[in-house]
C-alpha cells in the first residue's frame, strides 16, 4: 500500500456508535471526511455495524465505536458484530489468529486462538492486512460464529474471500469464482434459489478470470481482469445498478437509462433489457451475474459491498457507488438511494485519485491519494 | 359525516397514546436475552431514554436505525428460523416511530403513517408489552374513522364490481361422480369417524350460515371496518409465476386497485392473518366446533383471510394441517386430489415448492405430465355459509368464480 505521495483515507456513511468516521456529529456523515485515526498512518480498515478496526502502519488495530481501545502487533483485522477476528504477529505471539469479543476487546482474553504458519518473506508491516477472514496460507477461512475455523479444500488455492449475512464468495487463484450458503435471495449466482452446502464454481463466469470479489449482506460483486464489473443477488435498493421496483415507486428510478448488456453465448445474459430496447422490467432478484456498464465505459479495478449498497473503483482513480443510501453511505451528499451507478464528485473535486475502497455494512472508507 | 376540530382531536390522540404507554423509561424495558447483540440494546435504552426525555426529533432518528437494523436480522435466513427476539426489537422499534410521528407537529399524514408503521411491526414484529401494537393501531384507526358514523353497516348489498365479466368466466361442470360428498351439521361422532379419521374431504352445510359475517360482510363493510390497514397483497396470476411478486397496500388501495377499477393484474389478499391484525374482524366469525376434536389448543388454529376480485387462482397445493375453508362472499371452484395420488401430481423438486405441483389442473399439459390425465379427484363449488373440510395433505386448487373472500382454520 505505500505510494510515493501517501494518501489518506476518508470515510462517510453511518457513525451512529461513534465510529471512526467523520466529525461525530450527528449519526451520519453524506459527504465524504477525511478519517482521524491516533497514531501512525492507517494501512486497513475493516467496518462492522457498529465499531470500526483500522490498522495502522505500526501494527496495531484501533477500535472505535462500540468497542473502543488498541489491540497491538496485529497485522490484519476483520470486524463483525458476533467478532472482531486479528491477525497478531510479532515475538510474543509468533503469528496467532485471535477472536475477540467485540465488546470486551482489548480487555481480557481471545475467545480463541489458533496459531498460523508465519509467512516465509514477511514484507513491511500492514501488507498482510485485509486478507482476513480467509486465513494466510488459504487452508481456512474464519467465521464470525462457531466453529471459528473452517477449513477449505486446497485444490480451491483461494485467493480472496468474503462473507456476506448468509453466503461465501470466494476467488481462486487463476480467476475462477466459487460462492456457497444460502441463495435465497440469487447471492450465489447459481441461478437458482437453492442453498449450496460446499463451495460451487460459477459456470456463466466460467472462462472469464476475475480479478476481485466482493459479498454484500445478500448481494455479490466481481471484477473481471479487464474491468468488467459482474453483479448478482438480491437488488431491493438497487444494489445491483438494476431497476428496482421501489424506487421506481419514490420517483427515483431511471429505467429508461439502465445500462444493462447482454453477452453473446447462452450461458450469460444482461439481466434486464427488453429484447427491443424498451425499459427494462424490475429486477428484485438476480439469480445469475449480470454484466454491468459504468458510464463513460470506464474500467473498474476495486469493488466492495456494505449490507445493502455497492462501491467501485476505476482505473482512472474515480469511486462511484450505488444502493442503499438512506445513511449517507454513497457519499452523494444525500440520502437517496440509487439504482443506478453515481460518481462520487467530492475526490473528483478534490483532485483525488481514489485507490481503495472498503465497505461497512452501512458505510464506506475510501483510500485516496 | 361530522369531524371534529383537528387541534383538540390530536391532543386528544396524544392522551390516548401515551396511556398505553408505561410512564417511564422503566417500564419499557424490553427482555429480549442474548440473542440480541449489545450495541442493539444501547439503541434501544437510548430510544427510550430520549422517549422519556421528550426529545422526540431524536428518538425518532434511533428508532429507525433500529427498524433498519432489525429489518436486515428479520431478512436474514428463513422466516421460521428468524429469531423472535428481532422480531421484537422490530415491533419495538415501530412502537416509539408510531407513536413518535403522531407527536410531531400537526400534520394529515401522520396519523396514516403511524398506522402504517403500526401494521408493519404487526405483520413482521412479534408481541410486546402485552399486545401494545393492536391497541396503538385502534386507537390511531379510532381517530382516523369519521365519527358520526357506528361500525354498522345495512344489510349486505352486492359489490359494485363489474358483474358483466361474470357471463364469461367459465364455470366447471361439477360431475356426480366427482362431487365432493355434502352433510348437513353432522355431529362430531359422525365428523370424526367418516371424514377426519378417514382423511375424506367434506361440504357441510347449515354450520356457518349465521356466522354474523355472512350477513355483515361487504365491500363497504370491510371498507369501513379495515380500509386504512396496511395487508400484503400478492400479485400475479399465481404464485408460482416468475412475474408473481408480493407488497404491501392499505385495504382501500387493494379494492380499488385490484377489485372496482377495472384491474390490469390480479392481486389478491391471500394467507393472511387479517383477523390478529383487527380484532374486530373477529367478532364476525366462529372457530368451527369440529376443531376440538384436534389435539392442539384453541389458540394454536391459524386463521387466514382469502380476499380477492373473480379470477383468483391458487395452484394445486397441499398443506400440513387440516383445514376448515369457510365462504363469506362469493362462489370457489375447488379441486381435490388424495395424497396418495402425489405421484401424479408431480410436486416441484425445489425445496421451496415442494408442497405445489407443476401442474396447471384446468389446463394440464399432458405431454409432460401424463399421469396427472388418470388421477382420480373429487371437486366442488363452494357457495357462502358452507365450509369444506380439507384433510391433512389433501392436495387442493381454487378459483375464485366471482369477487371471494374465504376464511381458513388450520389445525391439528
Amino acid at each position: 500500500m505505500a505510494e510515493e505521495h501517501p494518501g489518506a483515507w476518508f470515510g462517510f456513511g453511518f457513525c451512529g456508535f461513534g465510529q471512526a468516521l467523520g466529525s461525530g456529529r450527528g449519526p451520519c456523515v453524506h459527504s465524504p471526511e477525511p478519517l482521524r485515526v491516533p497514531g501512525a498512518e492507517t494501512c486497513h480498515v475493516s467496518a462492522s455495524w457498529s465499531y470500526t478496526a483500522v490498522v495502522t502502519r505500526g501494527d496495531r488495530a484501533e477500535l472505535s465505536g462500540s468497542a473502543s481501545g488498541a489491540i497491538g502487533d496485529c497485522a490484519d483485522a476483520w470486524a463483525s458484530e458476533a467478532a472482531l477476528v486479528v491477525l497478531r504477529v510479532g515475538a510474543a505471539h509468533g503469528a496467532e489468529l485471535q477472536v475477540w469479543s467485540p465488546e470486551r476487546a482489548p480487555r481480557g482474553e481471545p475467545l480463541w486462538t489458533h496459531a498460523v504458519v508465519r509467512e516465509p518473506a514477511r514484507r513491511q508491516g500492514g501488507a498482510q492486512a485485509g486478507v482476513l477472514p480467509l486465513l494466510p496460507g488459504a487452508c481456512a477461512y474464519v467465521s464470525p460464529r462457531p466453529p471459528f475455523y473452517r477449513p477449505l479444500a486446497p485444490e480451491l488455492r483461494a485467493r480472496r474471500l468474503e462473507l456476506g449475512a448468509e453466503h461465501a464468495v470466494l476467488l481462486g487463484e487463476a480467476g475462477q469464482v466459487f460462492s456457497w450458503g444460502s441463495g435465497r435471495h440469487g447471492q450465489l449466482g447459481h441461478g437458482t434459489l437453492e442453498a449450496e452446502l460446499e463451495p460451487r464454481p460459477l459456470e456463466a463466469l466460467q472462462g472469464l478470470p476475475m480479478a476481485e470479489v466482493a459479498a454484500g449482506g445478500w448481494h455479490s460483486v466481481c471484477v473481471s481482469e479487464t474491468g468488467d464489473i459482474y453483479v448478482w443477488g438480491w437488488n431491493e435498493s438497487g444494489q445491483l445498478a438494476l431497476p428496482t421496483r421501489s424506487l421506481a415507486e419514490e420517483g427515483k428510478t431511471v429505467q429508461g437509462e439502465a445500462t444493462v448488456l447482454t453477452l453473446d453465448g447462452p450461458d450469460l445474459k444482461g439481466a434486464a433489457g427488453g429484447e427491443d430496447g424498451g425499459p427494462a422490467p424490475f429486477i428484485s432478484i438476480q439469480s445469475f451475474p449480470a454484466l454491468l456498464d459504468l458510464p463513460l465505459g470506464s474500467e473498474a479495478i476495486k469493488a466492495s459491498c456494505g449490507s445493502r449498497h455497492t462501491a467501485v473503483v476505476t482505473r482512472m482513480g474515480e469511486l462511484y457507488t450505488w444502493g442503499w443510501g438512506k445513511y449517507g453511505q454513497l457519499g452523494h451528499k444525500d440520502t437517496a438511494s440509487l439504482d443506478h451507478p453515481c460518481r462520487v464528485q467530492y475526490f473528483v473535486e478534490k483532485q483525488l485519485r481514489v485507490k481503495a475502497v472498503t465497505c461497512g455494512p452501512w458505510n464506506t472508507y475510501v483510500y485516496a491519494v | 359525516m361530522a369531524e371534529g376540530d383537528p387541534q383538540a382531536g390530536s391532543g386528544a390522540l396524544q392522551k390516548a397514546l401515551r396511556a398505553l404507554l408505561p410512564s417511564s423509561k422503566e417500564g419499557l424495558k424490553l427482555d429480549v436475552g442474548d440473542r440480541v447483540e449489545r450495541s442493539v440494546l444501547l439503541l434501544l435504552q437510548q430510544a427510550a431514554e430520549l422517549f422519556y426525555g421528550d426529545r422526540r426529533s431524536e428518538c425518532l432518528q434511533i428508532s429507525e436505525v433500529i427498524l433498519d437494523y432489525s429489518w436486515e436480522k428479520l431478512n436474514a435466513g428463513p422466516w421460521r428460523d428468524v429469531d423472535k427476539s428481532w422480531r421484537q426489537v422490530y415491533s419495538f422499534g415501530c412502537l416509539l416511530k408510531a407513536v413518535c410521528l403522531c407527536e410531531g407537529p400537526e400534520d394529515t399524514a401522520a396519523v396514516p403513517a403511524a398506522l402504517r408503521v403500526c401494521d408493519m411491526g404487526l405483520l413482521m414484529g412479534a408481541a410486546i408489552l402485552g399486545d401494545i401494537l393492536i391497541k396503538v393501531a385502534a386507537v390511531l384507526q379510532a381517530h382516523l374513522r369519521p365519527e358520526s358514523r357506528p361500525a354498522r353497516s345495512p344489510p349486505r348489498e352486492q359489490p359494485s364490481a363489474k358483474r358483466a365479466k361474470s357471463d364469461h368466466v367459465p364455470i366447471p361442470n361439477v360431475k356426480i361422480e366427482r362431487a365432493v360428498p355434502r352433510v348437513h351439521r353432522p355431529s362430531l361422532e359422525y365428523f370424526r369417524e367418516q371424514f377426519l379419521v378417514p382423511g375424506r374431504p367434506v361440504v357441510l352445510e347449515g354450520v356457518a350460515g349465521h356466522w354474523p359475517c355472512m350477513k355483515k360482510w361487504s365491500l363497504e363493510y370491510i371498507q369501513e371496518i379495515a380500509g386504512c390497514r396496511t395487508v400484503p397483497v400478492e400479485v400475479g396470476s399465481r404464485y408460482t409465476d416468475e412475474e408473481w411478486s408480493q407488497t404491501l397496500m392499505t385495504i382501500s388501495e387493494f379494492i380499488s386497485k385490484y377489485i372496482v377499477n377495472e384491474p390490469k393484474d390480479v392481486g389478491y389478499l391471500a394467507q393472511h392473518q387479517l383477523f390478529d391484525q383487527i380484532p374486530e374482524l373477529k367478532q364476525d366469525i366462529t372457530i368451527p366446533d369440529y376443531c376440538c376434536l384436534g389435539d392442539g389448543d384453541e389458540d394454536e388454529i391459524t386463521i387466514n383471510a382469502w380476499f380477492g376480485p373473480q379470477g383468483t387462482v391458487s395452484p394445486l397445493h397441499q398443506d400440513p394441517q387440516q383445514n376448515f375453508l369457510a365462504q363469506v362472499m362469493g362462489r370457489k371452484y375447488i379441486q381435490l386430489y388424495s395424497p396418495q395420488e402425489s405421484e401424479a401430481l408431480y410436486p416441484h423438486d425445489s425445496h421451496l415448492l415442494h408442497n405445489t405441483s407443476q401442474v396447471d389442473v384446468e389446463n394440464p399439459n399432458l405431454e409432460k405430465f401424463p399421469k396427472f390425465a388418470e388421477a382420480p379427484f373429487l371437486s366442488c363449488i363452494l357457495s357462502p355459509g358452507e365450509i369444506l373440510f380439507i384433510p391433512v395433505k389433501y392436495w387442493h386448487y381454487v378459483r375464485a368464480l366471482d369477487l371471494s373472500f374465504s376464511v381458513s382454520f388450520w389445525w391439528s
